[in-house]
């Protein structure tokens, strides 16, 4: 970052993966379908636990060429795993650079104003 | 009272800033044109609604009172199919080829048709998991099922 800007400025869209459940309700609630999320299913087997399965997360990618700024994806998320972070300039000169998989947005997590993660 | 006059009385009332002027399809209800006004002394918001048909839509114009809203008049004209009585409405943000006003419920939009909605994958699965039928599949909110 090179120029400061307000706590609540909404500058990108930041994912904590170890929160994400791949619930899928940021996907389906973002009026410009911008999120993808990929996920499998794998059982786990704890000592003296009976197997129980869990959603692994393979793919999570938002596409700010499409994305609006709305918030609505992180309003929904009940697992508070996707926050506004107050990194900005990332335009491009091609629409596919507009893709932000998961490894950026990850990063992005040490933009996000203290207090709200 | 005429819509013309309805929107000269909140002029003359204290309402001199016109906001905006836009309508909202009522689908076999016709379409509803809204116009909002701004009294600045007093601070308040003027918010004026009226119908036209859906097989005849047209309403007077309001450029004679806000000339303002010629610029609103014309883009409510091509995105929703309006006429504007006494307004000679030139296509203002589509391209000259365009074909159908594309606020209006019943226009498909390409691309929703196109792009295949990433929420119709359950947790657990990836683009893969879509090729294998299943009875119920989450439908996209907010969009509808076009006729085919």
């Amino acid at each position: 970052m090179t120029y400061p800007v307000p706590d609540n400025s909404r500058g990108i869209i930041a994912l904590d993966e170890n929160a994400c459940t791949s619930c899928m309700l940021c996907a389906r609630e973002c009026p410009d379908w911008c999120i993808e999320i990929d996920s499998h299913k794998q059982t786990v087997q704890e000592e003296g636990a009976r197997p129980r399965v869990v959603h692994v997360l393979d793919r999570f990618a938002i596409d700010f060429g499409l994305c609006m700024w709305c918030g609505i994806c992180i309003e929904v998320c009940p697992f508070d795993a996707l926050f506004w972070a107050k990194s900005y300039d990332h335009a491009a000169t091609d629409p596919a650079q507009m893709v932000h998989e998961r490894f950026d947005l990850r990063q992005w997590l040490n933009d996000v104003p203290e207090g709200t993660t | 009272m005429t819509w013309v006059q309805q929107v000269q009385d909140a002029r003359e009332a204290g309402a001199v800033y016109f906001d905006v002027l836009t309508a909202v399809d009522l689908e076999a209800d016709g379409f509803e044109v809204v116009c909002r006004l701004w009294d600045p002394d007093a601070k308040v918001e003027h918010l004026l609604a009226t119908r036209c048909s859906r097989e005849d839509p047209h309403v007077p114009s309001i450029v004679g009172v806000f000339a303002g809203a010629a610029w609103h008049e014309r883009s409510v004209a091509e995105m929703f199919g309006i006429a504007f009585d006494g307004h000679d409405t030139a296509p203002l943000l589509l391209p000259e080829s365009f074909e159908g006003h594309p606020l209006r419920k019943d226009f498909v939009l390409a691309a929703r048709e196109a792009k295949q909605w990433p929420g119709a994958k359950d947790p657990g699965e990836s683009d893969a998991d879509l090729a294998v039928p299943r009875r119920r599949r989450a439908k996209p909110l907010g969009t509808r099922e076009w006729p085919t």
